[in-house]
């Protein structure tokens, strides 16, 4: 049932003061969301180019030559392109009120158990699909602990994290297994049009999400369990079967990713990817997700994974060593975050003083 | 409003089928059945009176359970040949994951009263009272690898040359550049995890015979041994030096990944020496195809050697090439340098 | 006055001419308040007549705008609660603000720990806790435990003696007996009766009329921010009195007139629900184009039992019924199948996504209607949104604006409008005007009224006496969790809802009178 626009509420009926006039549908663009989104990302751009003239200060005799620029480029998106893949999951998880530290544990887990003699036996579909089946598989767990077993997502995937390093050094008896495979051992070294091919899985994974979160009804109801999951659950949308969704989409990135890392070093083991579970986390917090849930966006994510790529990539030009680097990452998440809050609230503030905007309403 | 519960179990029941069918197919994956790598004993020598049997001994061994492929291979080594000798009982406790653990599992052991201990202790200095209190008890220990600092808490001590493996290294490589006549050669390093002692001592050795032949390393990265970590430094390497003439991995097992990284980015005016000694890796060595031209040993065949020692020291007798009626205290294994030309000797020692 | 020879303390606090207004409300216009030590002085009132804001002017955590507070003969101005509770006026709110995670010691001295260089004296703190909890006849609720595993009841002791210790000469308690068990209220009549003996002023505020009757003994009544009679003897004032001076609230409450058709075909029958501790026995109907008000204080039962119908509590007795077919319980996504909606009583926490646009709040229930396979129309749902929101007359128009900039009054139109543009055919209103300035009231008024126009059942609770009376067709009156009376709205006065809502029944309490 619905009312028909017809029916006009009367509401000249009381003596009621009159509302504050209708803003100006013109809003302010730093309040749209969709405004303060674009201005994070280019801030980050910013940290790019600022990134690529200190590389040009530093080495003017590489910067100069533009073959090597764009080859270097490439090679910084390559090395975003398997975090970059696990980071779409990441969002989608962070964005519906979660989180998932069993990522890097997934990866090598799905990477091992795809590389063993018996499923490189299967040629390359069997390992791209046991690597996504895994995947899935072990994010179907996750999500179950946490929506239906209750537990806190950190412990649940702590749980996972470890429980999976495990079986995956079960599976490998500890060595390094190495990937045969022609196909699966091209996907890193082929350049379809000049781009390296597991760039373009990036982009084509980044893209896919961006479409699942903006697009579809699976995008709003993860924002809708993140934002409020009591308005969620009142409104009818099963929480608890999104959430499990939720860490299947995760594992299924891992699994993804599995491929392409397997793909770089050429074989799998159970000790890769580490720490990529944070690489992940903190590349979607300075892309400006809300840790709290509710908020993010895909393509901030990315920008937050180039952005430590091109920073391991600086180091490693200017030959500094990787504890100087590891430092700078840290301040440089502290100091993202910090930007962030200070700029908005002060503009907010700002704003406010000059009456440009309306004062927030009373609670 | 339709009743929606027979369409759920229909998708259900088709859920639940393909599920169970991935799994069966899933679980057959995990299989690493193979023809079994040799591992590196040594095996009867007739000319040798000490391989003759003698009394029976328990040899008691213990090393840390970790993901990379030296350490297992330490453990398959030792099994290994123990198995090899008639006489030798082999008793072998899980490390656990640390010092505490590893501890604890060694008291058991002690109270079954071994002839001899063979251990890797996840920490020389953690473990040292260990060392002291079978020593005390009268049962012989045998160090594997990480010294205890007490020189009365072990009976024999059996380790690599960190330092001398990157002095080895940097001689191969400073030799080789010397031949070619490179006048200023741009030599890249890829390290191990830097926060580790034995990391720094390669890398330490490895500059210092640089040195002497007046040559310095042009960039370092530390990768973390693994391969993955390996490809990602060695790419990031590869484009800071456009062009390189020489370069160290320490480790081969994440020399997977730095060769991956090489062969991506289609370098070949340079030559890589690797480190540890690795099967892949001296299989590389030996096909000549890869940048790959020689690797320096830390050689888990060490566990293969403690063991024999273990059983020598624990029956009273010496090594037969030696003046002395007993095993020595200390061997330190020199780390050789495995070329294309001695490959095929090395090939069975490689892991 | 009588009393003042009954308790005669000195005048601790006095109140003449406090204002405070917030955007949209006067919400303290002219108060006074005289309290002396040694008093039980009640406060009582209706909702949003201003207790709350009095309470929070008095604890520090408002300023008034103007007029004059008085504390121990000084004019004062309290900076915060720190400051309020520095000068001895410590508080107890209805919502006992304890960490659960620390001990019931380290609560009660928790910002005022006895320390010595920044370390703490956890013996001493122990032994004056200990000391404390003695003193309001409790010393048996252990110091070193942790407060979450206290009952509610043990918790407002705990509550009580951190008020003690910072040496109240006044403490100010928030219905403290709502979370009480009966004998439990014994037990804290008796303990502030030993506060009173020892001259420490309390400001008592209840609902239930029996109390004031039996702790109390002065009356100060609140009524649309003002006080509408002060220093009432708590035990002889006719509860007639006490009621009229509670009720006939000046603010113009315009509702839209009832029509003269019947209701059409009964939508919802619900048969003995029950949920323990909550409700027991309810029955209800709601047919199409019939408004139902549910009139109750909070802890009646009346909240509980609109979500219970909505499936968001699982129902532990009792059968839902919608268009003949019951509902399962606990399953809101079956109950909005059914074509039931809920507008929850938090719209902030319960209902609304603050960083998203209007339109997507509005969609929230059905956006998937306006997709095809699985991919969202956004054009679609905002020329839906919009439309929904001409109907409202929402401000502002444009549904892309995020809902947290939006008036209370028109947040809660999105709620609302979410449900208008699903096949609600019943929709449940809990506390629909909370929060919502006066003026956006009657329009609220009159959106409901014209759904129920076009054929849509609506439930509705509210604590607010009037709105029930004036909005809705036919009222149940909830008392302890069990309906005390049905009747058509045009059947019930304010003072007899009052007075059921309160006392049980008006007949009784009169005859209480004459017998005291």
């Amino acid at each position: 049932m619905s009312v028909s626009s017809e029916q006009k509420v009367d509401n000249g009926a009381v003596g009621h003061a009159p509302h504050p006039a209708p803003a100006a549908q013109k809003t302010s663009w730093w309040k749209d969301e969709a405004q303060e989104s674009t201005r994070r990302n280019l801030g980050l751009v910013g940290v790019l180019l600022a990134l690529f003239a200190i590389g040009a200060f530093i080495r003017p005799d590489l910067y100069s030559d533009a073959d090597w620029v764009v080859n270097n480029i490439m090679v910084i998106l390559t090395q975003a392109a398997a975090i970059g893949v696990i980071t779409v999951g990441m969002t989608f998880v962070i964005i519906g009120g979660g989180i998932d530290l069993s990522v890097g544990a997934l990866i090598a887990l799905s990477g091992v158990w795809a590389t063993t003699l018996a499923t490189q036996s299967f040629g390359p579909v069997g390992m791209i699909f046991t690597a996504v089946a895994v995947g899935i598989g072990a994010g179907l767990v996750n999500g179950a602990l946490v929506a239906y077993g209750k537990l806190v997502p950190f412990i649940a995937t702590l749980a996972m994290l470890v429980a999976a390093r495990g079986l995956a050094a079960q599976i490998s008896g500890k060595q390094t297994q190495i990937s045969t495979d022609t196909f699966i051992n091209s996907l890193a070294t082929t350049r379809p049009l000049g781009i390296p091919m597991l760039v373009i899985i990036l982009l084509v994974v980044a893209g896919l999400g961006w479409v699942l979160l903006n697009r579809t009804t699976f995008g709003r109801r993860t924002v809708a369990i993140g934002g409020n999951p009591e308005a969620a659950r009142l409104a009818g949308i099963n929480v608890r079967g999104h959430t499990m969704l939720l860490y299947a989409l995760s594992g299924l990135c891992c699994g993804i990713a599995a491929i392409m890392l397997t793909s770089l070093a050429t074989s799998s083991q159970a000790a890769a990817a580490e720490l990529y579970e944070l690489d992940a986390i903190a590349a979607a917090i300075i892309g400006g997700t809300l840790l709290s849930g509710g908020r993010g966006t895909i393509v901030g994510s990315l920008f937050g994974v180039i952005v430590f790529s091109a920073i391991t990539n600086l180091f490693a030009i200017a030959n500094l060593p990787t504890e100087v680097q590891n430092m700078v990452k840290g301040a440089i998440i502290v100091v993202a975050v910090l930007l962030q809050q200070v700029r908005f609230s002060s503009i907010t503030q700002f704003a406010r003083r000059h009456g440009l905007t309306r004062a927030k309403p009373q609670t | 409003m339709t009743n929606p519960i027979p369409d759920t179990s229909r998708r259900r029941l088709l859920f639940g089928g393909t599920a169970i069918a991935a799994g069966a197919l899933l679980t057959a994956c995990t299989s690493n059945e193979q023809t079994p790598t040799p591992t590196q004993t040594k095996g009867a020598d007739t000319e040798n009176p000490n391989t003759a049997a003698g009394k029976a001994v328990t040899i008691g061994f213990s090393a840390p359970a970790a993901d990379h492929g030296w350490i297992a291979a330490i453990t398959n080594n030792a099994k290994a040949q123990a198995g090899a000798y008639k006489d030798v009982t082999f008793k072998q406790v899980e490390a656990g994951k640390d010092a505490a653990a590893q501890r604890a599992a060694l008291d058991t052991l002690i109270a079954e009263k071994p002839d001899v201990i063979v251990l890797l202790p996840h920490d020389g200095k953690e473990l040292n009272a260990f060392g002291l209190k079978a020593m005390e008890a009268g049962i012989p220990v045998v160090n594997l690898d990480r010294a205890f600092p007490d020189a009365l808490a072990y009976r024999l001590q059996i380790k690599g040359d960190n330092y001398g493996m990157g002095v080895a290294a940097g001689h191969y490589i400073g030799k080789t550049l010397k031949a070619k006549n490179v006048a200023s050669p741009i030599i890249g390093e890829i390290a191990g995890m830097d926060e580790l002692e034995l990391t720094q001592e390669r890398s330490a050795g490895f500059k210092a015979a640089l040195a002497t032949y007046g040559f310095t390393v042009a960039n370092r990265r530390a990768a973390r041994f693994t391969a993955d970590s390996g490809q990602k430094e060695a790419q990031n390497l590869l484009q800071a030096l456009p062009k390189m003439d020489a370069l160290w991995n320490h480790d081969d097992d994440q020399g997977i990944g730095v060769l991956a990284a090489i062969t991506a980015a289609n370098r070949s005016e340079f030559f890589m020496v690797g480190g540890a000694g690795s099967k892949k890796a001296i299989e590389d060595i030996a096909a000549d195809k890869t940048v790959l031209k020689a690797t320096v040993t830390y050689s888990p065949s060490m566990a293969s050697s403690a063991i024999s020692l273990a059983r020598l020291i624990a029956q009273g007798r010496g090594m037969s090439d030696l003046v002395e009626l007993q095993v020595p205290k200390e061997v330190i294994l020199a780390s050789e340098t495995i070329t294309k030309e001695n490959a095929s000797t090395y090939l069975k020692l490689g892991f | 006055m009588s009393e003042q020879a009954e308790r005669g303390g000195d005048v601790v606090l006095k109140l003449s001419g406090v204002v405070k207004t917030f955007p949209g409300v006067r919400a303290l216009d002219g108060v006074e308040l005289e309290v002396r030590a040694g008093e039980v002085h009640c406060l009582l009132g209706q909702n949003g007549a201003g207790k709350s804001t009095l309470i929070k002017v008095l604890a520090g955590v408002h300023r008034p705008d103007s007029g004059d507070v008085q504390w121990l003969g000084e004019q004062v101005s309290f900076s915060g609660p720190q400051a309020a509770m520095k000068a001895g006026i410590a508080t107890i709110y209805q919502e006992l603000d304890l960490v659960d995670e620390l001990s019931v010691a380290e609560n009660i001295y928790l910002g005022h720990e006895p320390r010595s260089l920044g370390f703490v004296h956890k013996g001493q703190a122990a032994r004056q806790a200990r000391e404390l909890l003695g003193r309001l006849g409790h010393g048996e609720i252990p110091a070193h435990r942790l407060v979450r595993s206290l009952p509610a009841a043990g918790k407002q002791i705990v509550s009580m003696a951190r008020a003690l210790s910072h040496s109240a000469k006044l403490i100010i308690m928030d219905e403290p007996s709502a979370v009480l068990a009966h004998d439990e209220v014994g037990n804290l009549f008796r303990i502030i009766r030993e506060l009173t003996a020892q001259g420490i002023a309390v400001v008592y505020i209840s609902h239930r009329l029996e109390e004031i009757r039996e702790i109390g003994d002065r009356v100060t009544v609140l009524k649309d921010g003002r006080t509408s009679a002060v220093n009432l003897p708590a035990r002889t004032t006719p509860t007639r009195d006490l009621v009229s001076r509670m009720t006939g609230r000046s603010i113009e409450y315009v509702f839209p007139p009832r029509p003269d058709t019947a209701p059409g075909e009964k939508l919802l029958e619900v048969r003995g629900l029950g949920r323990s501790g909550e409700f027991t026995g309810i029955d209800l109907d709601v047919h199409a184009g019939e408004i139902v008000g549910i009139a109750g204080l909070v802890g009646s039962g009346r909240s509980e039992v609109l979500e219970t119908v909505f499936g968001a509590r699982q129902a532990e007795a009792g059968t839902v019924v919608m268009d003949g077919r019951a509902l399962p319980p606990g399953n809101v996504a079956a109950a909005v199948r059914a074509g039931l909606g809920m507008a929850p009583e938090e719209r902030k926490s319960q209902a609304l996504l603050l960083g998203q646009p209007i339109y997507r709040n509005m969609t929230l229930t059905n956006f998937s209607s306006y997709a095809t396979a699985g991919f969202t129309d956004a054009g679609k749902e905002q020329a839906e949104a919009s439309r929904v929101a001409d109907t409202l007359e929402l401000r502002p128009r444009d549904v892309r604006r995020a809902v947290r900039t939006l008036s209370g009054g028109n947040q809660q139109k999105v709620v609302v409008g979410r449900w208008l543009l699903g096949r609600t055919r019943l929709l449940l209103l809990d506390e629909p005007t909370r929060g919502v300035d006066v003026g956006a009231r009657a329009e609220l008024y009159q959106v409901i009224r014209d759904l129920a126009a076009n054929g849509v059942g609506v439930l509705l609770v509210s604590s607010e006496v009037p709105e029930v009376l004036g909005l809705s067709d036919r009222v149940l009156v909830m008392r302890e969790g069990r309906v005390v009376r049905t009747a058509p709205a045009t059947d019930l006065s304010e003072e007899d809802v009052l007075d059921l809502v309160m006392a049980g029944s008006l007949t009784a309490a009169t005859t209480e009178e004459v017998a005291a």
